[in-house]
């Protein structure tokens, strides 16, 4: 699994993960990924549950030993160990991570001294990141007393306080209200226009596409493609998404769908399992035959889409599998 | 039914939790054993003995009858050192040293003087004096008569030793005789017949409360929320849950008496009262534990106050040490504890033969702080589950 | 290292937060002792109410009375006298004595010859130990008159003719017993239960602070927190030296205020404040190597929390912190010092018994040292295990 790894000047590069491999027992989480992130960018990671995103994440930050490949942070090498590179790292874990029974205040100096910040830098900054995730007023209440929004937000304010070169957020707005998420998206956007560098973990595309500069799409612990949003979608461009409500045996439907010749991919979907996502060539001409299929398996079409690719498109098409399960 | 469900679900979750069964079974145990093996002996001093290095045969005899007295307990030590030390500890009341050359001097006609070493402010040590001197004397009551009888008829020491041994009943001594007027006591047995009912009553209210815990967890983890929004009635829910600890407390009361009775001997008494008892007891811990679990806030909280609340009280109600060693007016504050009427009672029923109507009084008065705690715990509860933010 | 201090910090504050931590280490164990305290007042360690009924109205048993009113025994026995023995008797029965002595009609007489009924200890289930000494007490008083009357018959059983025995009771009168039994005080200081009982309870409470220290390991895992002092660029060291760091001041704390408070408040005694302190502080060290071990021995909060009650009773229960270490066997003594508290209590009944410096704490600080290492050596091994997949 080591292939010798090509140096190029990755001391311009914020983020440099070669050839990360990682097996838990029998079950490979992470097979040969690598990426890079450049100063100032934000990158994303898609994938859905269980893809690996999770892992690939902590072995950047020095949470997790890799099997085998490397892990550099502006040309300075991650291990479980202390490192300079940690330094440079901002850690926002999906679940809140905080105590609940210290103060607002209390935790950001907590986690503030943890990076060796002399004290009086560590008061402003602690100041500077109340004012930024706006907890300025209830700094000297205590976590337990916060709303799930705010504990959001103080969460990620206690990944930034030390001024991190790179931040990291994994699947930050999980079961995060919509304010909150509006909130969340806002400051992560902002954080990257003031030239932080952000490796961003989701499994919502329309995050991925809103803010990331560059995305890598990661399947059952391998990047399938990675590339600017665009780039991506470019590679289904002559694909069309199609998506139709349905009644019936879908189950059955959707693998006799994917069956067909010109259907690249086919997931079945929606809230209430009465989706059907297709990704095809030229969805007018393949329409007919769809229609005929779901007469002969007893399924009653009820509404038909047809869309431009976008992400998700994407993912199914390069993995026959949806996003979202 | 569903308090059933609630009862039965209850104990599913406790009995196969393995600490639970630690402090319900193999912790009092153990501290029955320790404290049965301590209790004891209240009727000896402890008297530690030095022996003289080259003893003679009179030395010897004195050492014997020492270690035989009724009235003490004896422990030889190698070195006057160590027993020395040894009464420093209070682990002895006296120490007696028995003197080099006791042999020679009798022989000789000097007079022998036995050290005996105590603490001079401890009166069990001027207690255990007295006992050490009344054996000395009776040692020295024959070395007096072998020794007159050697100079009236000029027979050997040790021939007129032997017939000194043989003619105390033909002297007609002045006998000291003890008569028993008070046959039942007051306290609870020695040993095991003390630790095993006073650890009952300590242990399964220590357990209830820790039981309590368990409910506080259980409200917190919302649990009981999610059974409101089925329609089940706070009420309901209360019942069930109270069966299930009561029963819990049944089940250790009886396995300790049985422990008791099959293991170290314990005669539990008259069979119904000590049912009715044990009954209400139980009662008792499981209102304090349901009490508990309404009103504390953290399951963190019951396991730091439980335990120092239920030994309080349990020192307080004579569960440690005898009331009967404490000050008048504690031993009275002490029955403001439900823990005191209980060990009363047992006492009625191992140390005095009662009956069912011997200990009604006491049952009584347990019966009414069950009521009171099974009463407020209801209550507490009730209002917790339905008005507490996710109580 | 200033990452293990903030640790450290952190750790205390939380806990000065909670309020069951205050109780547990110090209030409980203040109160326990307090409540101990009262219980066994030192001073009326051992008491004889006696009765006595006299029958005889002669100078015999006037003689006995005063021998039970002497000097040495005031602290110990109080007399009561009867006028009939039936009086005496309900007394025993009730309680109002613990034991009477019958002194029967003609006792005086009987001292100068002639048989006569015993002298009769009424005494009661309860109070052995009473009736004991007064038999023993009764028994000594006559015992001169019975060796006299014994070397009479010894000497007719050697061979002096039957004849002689007035001349020979005449001479045996003059003996004086050979033996006899001389009292020295010791020069230290008596054990106050308080001294004992005060750290005992304290130590027990202390050893609560296991758990706490244990569960909050497994909280910071569940909590996340741990991931995120494990992404910052601290030590891998750092966190488990920064709790154990809080563990040791705790204990400490707990330990300290104990002491003080049963010092101030209730006139507990050791002769050196220097070896409690170090006693105190080997205790805390033990406290925070068993910490450990039970974090390296669990994986949830709640097997932390069961396994540190387990140890801490197991500890606790053969240490003899429950009992006054004096009332065990040998046996269960010699079992005490497998345990750090069992030592400790050790050292602090030496110190309480006026006992300083080495001789009093030397042999508990190492056998709390010892058994600390074991524990450290048994958790180094056990994390080396854990690691090696």
């Amino acid at each position: 699994m080591n292939a010798p790894v090509r140096q190029p000047d990755t001391t311009r590069l914020v983020l440099e993960c070669a050839h990360l491999a990682r097996r838990f027992g029998q079950r490979t989480a992470v097979d040969d990924v690598s990426l890079s992130i450049a100063p100032g960018e934000t990158y994303g990671l898609l994938g859905p549950n269980g893809a690996g995103k999770t892992t690939t994440i902590r072995m950047v930050c020095g949470l997790l030993s890799p099997d085998a490949g490397t892990v550099h942070v502006a040309g300075r090498p991650v291990s479980t160990s202390a490192g300079p590179a940690k330094q440079l790292i901002g850690f926002v874990p999906q679940d809140v991570a905080l105590y609940p029974d210290l103060s607002v205040r209390e935790n950001l100096r907590f986690f503030g001294r943890l990076y060796r910040l002399p004290r009086r830098r560590l008061e402003r900054r602690v100041d500077e990141v109340l004012d930024l995730i706006d907890l300025g007023t209830r700094a000297r209440d205590r976590v337990d007393s916060l709303s799930g929004g705010m504990r959001r937000r103080l969460n990620i304010g206690a990944g930034l306080v030390h001024s991190p070169t790179l931040l990291v957020l994994d699947e930050p707005t999980v079961g995060v209200d919509p304010q909150s998420r509006h909130a969340i998206l806002e400051s992560v956007t902002r954080f990257g226009e003031e030239g932080m560098a952000v490796l961003y973990t989701t499994h919502y595309m329309e995050e991925a596409e809103r803010l990331c500069d560059r995305v890598g799409i990661i399947d059952r612990g391998r990047l399938v493609a990675e590339g600017t949003p665009r780039e991506l979608v470019a590679l289904v461009a002559e694909r069309d998404r199609v998506r139709l409500t349905a009644v019936g045996g879908l189950g059955a439907y959707t693998d006799a769908c994917r069956r067909l010749a010109r259907v690249e991919g086919a997931a079945r979907g929606g809230d209430h399992g009465d989706l059907v996502e297709l990704v095809v060539k030229d969805a007018r001409s393949l329409l007919p035959e769809l229609l005929d299929l779901a007469h002969a398996l007893d399924v009653d079409i009820r509404s038909v889409e047809i869309d431009e690719p976008d992400l998700e498109a994407v993912f199914l098409h390069l993995t026959g599998t949806a996003l979202r399960e | 039914m569903t308090a059933l469900a609630v009862t039965s679900a209850t104990l599913a979750r406790v009995l196969r939790d393995r600490t639970a069964l630690f402090f319900m079974v193999l912790l009092p145990v153990a501290i029955i054993v320790v404290i049965g093996v301590t209790v004891s002996g209240f009727d000896q001093f402890r008297v530690g003995l030095v022996t003289a290095s080259q003893a003679g045969p009179v030395a010897r005899e004195l050492t014997a009858e020492l270690e035989e007295a009724p009235g003490l307990r004896t422990r030889t030590y190698a070195t006057a050192d160590d027993a020395r030390t040894a009464l420093r500890r209070a682990e002895l009341d006296a120490v007696v040293v028995v003197p080099n050359g006791l042999d020679a001097d009798v022989r000789a006609g000097r007079s022998v003087a036995v050290q005996v070493l105590v603490e001079p402010s401890g009166s069990a040590g001027h207690g255990a004096v007295s006992s050490v001197s009344a054996v000395v004397a009776e040692h020295a009551a024959r070395l007096q008569a072998a020794r007159f009888a050697g100079e009236e008829t000029g027979s050997s020491f040790d021939d007129a030793l032997t017939l000194a041994r043989g003619a105390e009943r033909a002297a007609s001594p002045i006998t000291v005789r003890s008569e028993t007027v008070n046959g039942q006591s007051d306290f609870l047995p020695l040993g095991y017949s003390y630790s095993t009912p006073t650890m009952l009553v300590l242990f399964v209210f220590i357990n209830a409360l820790a039981g309590g815990a368990a409910i506080v967890q259980t409200r917190r983890t919302g649990v009981y929320a999610r059974a409101l929004a089925a329609p089940v009635a706070a009420r309901t829910l209360v019942f069930g849950e109270t069966v299930a600890y009561l029963l819990l407390a049944v089940l250790q009361s009886l396995l300790i008496v049985g422990i008791g009775a099959l293991v170290f001997d314990v005669k539990w008494g008259d069979p119904l009262a000590a049912g009715a008892l044990v009954t209400v007891w139980a009662l008792v811990g499981t209102g304090a534990g349901v009490l508990a679990g309404a009103l504390f806030r953290t399951p963190e909280q019951v396991h730091a106050i439980g335990p120092a609340l239920g030994i309080g009280m349990g020192m307080l109600g004579g569960c440690m040490w005898p009331l009967a060693v404490v000050p008048d007016w504690l031993r009275s504050a002490g029955h403001a504890v439900p823990h005191a009427w209980a060990v009363d009672a047992w006492t009625t029923l191992l140390s005095r033969d009662g009956d069912l109507a011997a200990i009604v009084r006491d049952l009584g008065v347990l019966a009414a702080f069950a009521t009171a705690l099974i009463t407020l715990a209801s209550l507490s509860l009730r209002r917790r589950l339905t008005t507490g933010p996710g109580a | 290292m200033s990452a293990v201090l903030a640790i450290a910090a952190k750790d205390l504050r939380q806990r000065l937060r909670d309020r069951s931590a205050w109780v547990i280490v110090f209030l409980a164990p203040v109160l326990i002792s307090a409540l101990m305290a009262l219980a066994f007042n030192d001073n009326d360690e051992f008491r004889a109410n006696l009765g006595i009924v006299d029958l005889d109205r002669g100078p015999a048993a006037t003689g006995l009375t005063q021998v039970l009113r002497s000097p040495e025994l005031q602290g110990t026995v109080h007399v009561r006298s009867y006028d009939a023995e039936s009086a005496a008797r309900r007394a025993v029965d009730t309680g109002e004595v613990h034991a009477a002595i019958v002194v029967p009609e003609g006792f005086s007489q009987s001292l100068h010859g002639g048989g006569t009924e015993p002298v009769r200890v009424l005494d009661s289930v309860d109070y052995g130990l009473q009736a004991q000494l007064a038999r023993a007490i009764t028994e000594s008083y006559v015992a001169q008159v019975n060796a006299d009357r014994l070397s009479v018959a010894t000497a007719v059983a050697a061979g002096a003719p039957r004849t002689d025995i007035p001349e020979l009771a005449a001479r045996a009168a003059l003996l004086r017993l050979p033996e006899e039994v001389r009292t020295q005080g010791l020069p230290d200081d008596p054990l106050k239960v308080i001294s004992y009982f005060g750290p005992s309870m304290g130590m027990f409470f202390v050893l609560f602070t296991i758990g706490f220290g244990a569960r909050g390991y497994f909280i910071e895992q569940q909590q996340g927190t741990l991931d995120r002092i494990a992404a910052a660029p601290v030590g891998r060291g750092a966190l488990l030296l920064g709790k154990s760091v809080s563990t040791f001041v705790y204990s400490l704390a707990g330990l300290a205020t104990v002491t003080f408070v049963s010092w101030l408040a209730f006139d507990a005694s050791w002769a050196d404040p220097l070896g409690v302190a170090a006693l105190s502080v080997a205790m805390a060290v033990c406290v925070v190597c068993l910490t450990a071990l039970v974090i390296s021995l669990v994986r949830t909060e709640q097997q932390a929390q069961g396994l540190a009650s387990i140890v801490v009773f197991a500890l606790v229960l053969l240490g003899g912190n429950f009992v006054f270490a004096s009332g065990t066997t040998p046996a269960i003594r010699t079992l005490a010092l497998f345990t750090p508290n069992g030592w400790a209590l050790r050292g602090f009944t030496d110190l309480g018994t006026g006992v300083r410096g080495w001789d009093a704490v030397g042999a508990p600080l190492l056998g709390i040292a010892a058994f600390s290492l074991l524990v450290v050596a048994v958790t180094a091994l056990l994390l080396r295990l854990r690691r090696t997949p």
